[in-house]
């Protein structure tokens, strides 16, 4: 019984690497744009089938693909941060319409390129297992768990200690103090997507040799990302990645020990009580005593 | 204002009566009307709650859905009538609506992903609760609509009536709710919920209520649909276009409207279906997306509205 | 009819409000002033709900008003008007007061409506949009009119002269001297004018940092030497 788990937190927690890095990028963009990139699952998904294309078509190893994937997503972040700063007025409902529309555009692209089969690596050396212990777990997951730590890593550091960083960081906390210390919100906002553009990538990337890809995932990404953010509370980076490996060890754990179709339903309980019983996220700053 | 009222009487009137006299015979385009209907149905619904509550939602579907399987169910498990079936649709959305609830304190952007996640959600137990719903093969030979007063209302025909009916129903309600003290009140919330609140006005609630109107309407329009087409499954019942479609027609159609989004349904889906799916037959769906962007961009109050301007026509 | 009893609010590590306990009878008018920052704004928030107190009570009529969120106050006859207005913008004047009306006072009296626009000097602008049509002196006057329109038996009025000029300042204090005639209710004033309050309420509280640190006739209040510490740091007030 402990055995199973440990292993459902081991897997878990590896998951919960790979959706760090998409809740992430979403937490940026928002934190500097006060927008949610509905599209935002679609871009990781756009990682992925550039992978499963350089895979298939190019017979590389998916993980070569990872610079192909960051160039594309970083040309459509690109072009959603374009279009959604040419929104004039009511910009918090155009621009969940406009990324939404984005969102459509890019799944149904997916669909027409690529078709509704589901995909997944082909690679052996990706699918074999790791053991440690009596955890066992493949290759792919231990390696892009890696990738992640890194990632994050590399994240926290570029947001402390670095002047873009803290650029960033300040004109997430308050856009008009920002702009009166000379920082240029759009240039920070496009930063912003270009970062969450990278993870998104990488995350893609891991996602399509973890598991399987097609073009629904997309939206179900998002949600995730979302119900994650919503489990850190805004405004916390150590949150989103709290929020995450609890999303990632609670569907591992619901696979376990009930079913795998369940696991998507498990990530909505845990959204549903966080909300009934801390809406502020569960590190979320509670703000005056209301 | 009498004027109005009467020119509007005279055009629902000619709806009911022409239409199945001009297009009685094809019954392909017949059903692409009543498919219109049912997406500028849900699409007043949504703009209802958009202008009134304030929310924007992405997941009008998981209304939809539920308002589907709750008639099928009700109907073919213990033996309702089908406009029981109908009124049960619509009751059982907003009561799934009860979930949303505690997300009404989310902001703007964060409501509008909730609801989607109640969408997936509300699918994935669709297909899973197999002793209910009849898992991902669905539901089958759901009960048509009956003979009532000796016509039968079944075919084609029939279905236009039943849907026109509550489509104009929906309009009416709109229209009341918006002119009355609450609606006042409703549009006084968008700028300061709090500086209503110190007037007396219980803004959640009436927030609260413009969610559980928009869900039942939608609820209503799925349990027609079940009746309609006769067959569920989880897919479809509660797939991204009855979320999607109703959203690019509100905004075409002008959403700040309340026929807007109607007319907005009957022009889009019946050029989605018609001129769309002919040239692309997979993924059609890109060129309303694309469609959706370019209205933001560029006529976001919507393009009929941004049209009618250019004659010099204005329109409720 | 207002008691606080022992209220303490804290905001993270700030104590907005530390231990005060103030009563406000029926038909009395109370002003209540302090530095920038001591609480006094927080107070009303305690008072019309938007905020919830650590500790203390808070009882309206003998009633226990913790329990009850913000409209259910205002229905109960808390009136209360914002520093900065905040008009119902997508409304004209007469449609502000008309849902102050419907959902304070429980129900709609265009007579009433016609005497509270005439009183605070609005009768001629009834029709206009309140987003675009008004200046700052008539934005202050519709935020006072709206919360006479939900019928209270006490208003919070929180800083209703700040920005205007003497002349706007007279005409003011002659409104609320008006309105207090009319209607008898119990009046809660945060003002910085020192002048105008010693002419209008008989009894002033001084909030500093929190605290209560007077509560009598301004006559006294204002040569109380905390009170005169907190505003000039030494010295005394000629009042």
């Amino acid at each position: 019984m402990t055995d199973l788990v440990a292993q459902a937190l081991y897997s878990g927690v590896l998951t919960g690497s790979a959706y760090a890095l998409i809740a992430l990028g979403l937490a940026l963009v928002f934190g500097t744009m006060r927008i949610i990139n509905l599209a935002h699952g679609e871009l990781v998904l756009l990682a992925a089938y550039i992978a499963y294309t350089c895979e298939s078509q190019l017979g590389l190893f998916p993980l070569l693909s990872i610079p192909a994937a960051i160039v594309v997503v970083c040309v459509a972040t690109t072009l959603t941060w374009y279009v959604v700063g040419r929104i004039e007025r009511d910009h918090e409902l155009n621009s969940l319409l406009l990324t939404y529309g984005i969102g459509v555009m890019l799944t149904n692209g997916a669909l027409l390129v690529w078709r509704a089969d589901i995909r997944s690596t082909k690679s052996a050396w990706l699918q074999e297992p790791v053991v440690l212990g009596p955890l066992y777990a493949m290759r792919s997951e231990v390696l892009f768990f890696v990738v992640s730590v890194v990632l994050i890593g590399a994240l926290w550091w570029w947001l402390t200690r670095t002047w873009a960083g803290r650029a960033l960081r300040a004109t997430a906390s308050n856009r008009d103090a920002a702009m009166l210390m000379g920082i240029d919100p759009r240039r920070v906002q496009l930063v912003s997507f270009l970062v969450a553009g990278l993870l998104a990538a990488f995350a893609g990337t891991a996602i399509y040799t973890i598991g399987v890809i097609q073009p629904s995932l997309g939206i179900s990404l998002t949600v995730k990302a979302f119900i994650i953010t919503v489990l850190a509370g805004m405004g916390s980076v150590p949150g989103v990645l709290a929020g995450a490996l609890l999303l990632g060890v609670t569907e591992s754990l619901t696979t376990t020990f009930a079913s795998s179709a369940l696991q998507e339903l498990a990530g909505m309980v845990l959204f549903l009580l966080v909300l009934f019983v801390r809406p502020s996220g569960l590190f979320g700053r509670r703000i005056g005593a209301v | 204002m009498r004027g109005r009222s009467l020119s509007a009487l005279v055009v629902v009137l000619a709806l009911y009566a022409l239409v199945p006299v001009a297009l009685g015979g094809n019954l392909y385009l017949m059903s692409m009307v009543v498919a219109a209907l049912t997406i500028g149905g849900i699409a007043l619904a949504w703009a209802l709650l958009g202008n009134l509550g304030g929310l924007v939602s992405f997941g009008h579907a998981a209304f939809f859905g539920v308002g589907s399987y709750a008639s099928a169910i009700l109907v073919m498990k213990a033996g309702w009538p089908i406009a029981a079936g109908l009124l049960a649709g619509g009751v059982f959305a907003a009561v799934s609506a009860i979930l949303m609830l505690p997300a009404l304190r989310l902001r703007g952007p964060y409501f509008a992903l909730a609801v989607l996640a109640y969408a997936h959600i509300f699918r994935i137990i669709a297909t899973e609760w197999k002793s209910l719903t009849g898992g991902a093969g669905g539901i089958a030979n759901i009960p048509r609509f009956p003979v009532v007063l000796g016509y039968d209302f079944s075919g084609k025909t029939g279905a236009y009536w039943i849907v026109l009916t509550i489509v104009v129903l929906f309009v009416l309600v709109y229209d009341r709710v918006r002119n009355s003290d609450y609606g006042l009140a409703l549009r006084a919330m968008h700028d300061s919920e709090e500086a209503t609140r110190v007037v007396g006005v219980n803004s959640t609630l009436l927030k609260a209520a413009m969610l559980f109107l928009s869900a039942f309407m939608t609820g209503v329009l799925g349990a027609f649909n079940a009746h309609y087409i006769n067959f569920l499954e989880p897919d479809y019942a509660f797939s991204g276009l009855w979320t999607m479609l109703p959203i690019v027609a509100a905004i075409f159609g002008g959403y700040r409207t309340i026929t807007g989004p109607v007319l907005g349904a009957l022009v889009v889906y019946l050029v989605d279906q018609l001129v769309f799916k002919e040239l692309m037959p997979i993924g059609h769906q890109i060129i309303l997306g694309a469609l959706l962007g370019a209205m933001i961009l560029f006529a976001p109050a919507g393009m009929l509205p941004a049209l009618l301007r250019r004659r010099g026509w204005r329109h409720a | 009819m207002l008691d606080l009893a022992g209220v303490s609010v804290q905001f993270g590590g700030l104590r907005a409000l530390d231990d005060v306990s103030l009563r406000v009878a029926a038909g009395e008018i109370v002003g209540l002033v302090g530095p920038n920052g001591a609480g006094k704004t927080t107070l009303f928030n305690v008072v019309s709900g938007t905020v919830a107190a650590r500790q203390g009570t808070l009882a309206f009529d003998g009633a226990d008003l913790a329990p009850l969120p913000t409209h259910a106050r205002a229905r109960r006859g808390v009136g209360r008007t914002f520093q900065i207005p905040q008009p119902m913008h997508t409304l004209t004047v007469t449609e502000n007061l008309l849902v102050a009306q419907r959902f304070g006072a429980g129900r709609i009296d265009r007579a009433a409506l016609a005497e509270i626009l005439d009183l605070v000097g609005l009768s001629g602008k009834a029709g206009i949009d309140a987003a675009t049509g008004l200046s700052l002196t008539e934005l202050k006057a519709l935020e006072v009119a709206k919360a006479l329109a939900t019928g209270p038996r006490l208003l919070l009025l929180d800083e209703v002269l700040a920005g205007l000029e003497a002349h706007g300042k007279r005409m003011f204090t002659q409104l609320l001297g008006a309105i207090h005639a009319r209607y008898r209710l119990a009046i809660l004033i945060i003002e910085h004018d020192i002048e105008t309050i010693s002419t209008l309420c008989p009894r002033v509280a001084v909030l500093d940092f929190g605290r209560l640190i007077a509560d009598g006739p301004p006559g006294e209040v204002f040569r109380h030497p905390d009170v005169v510490a907190s505003y000039t740091g030494r010295g005394r007030v000629d009042a």
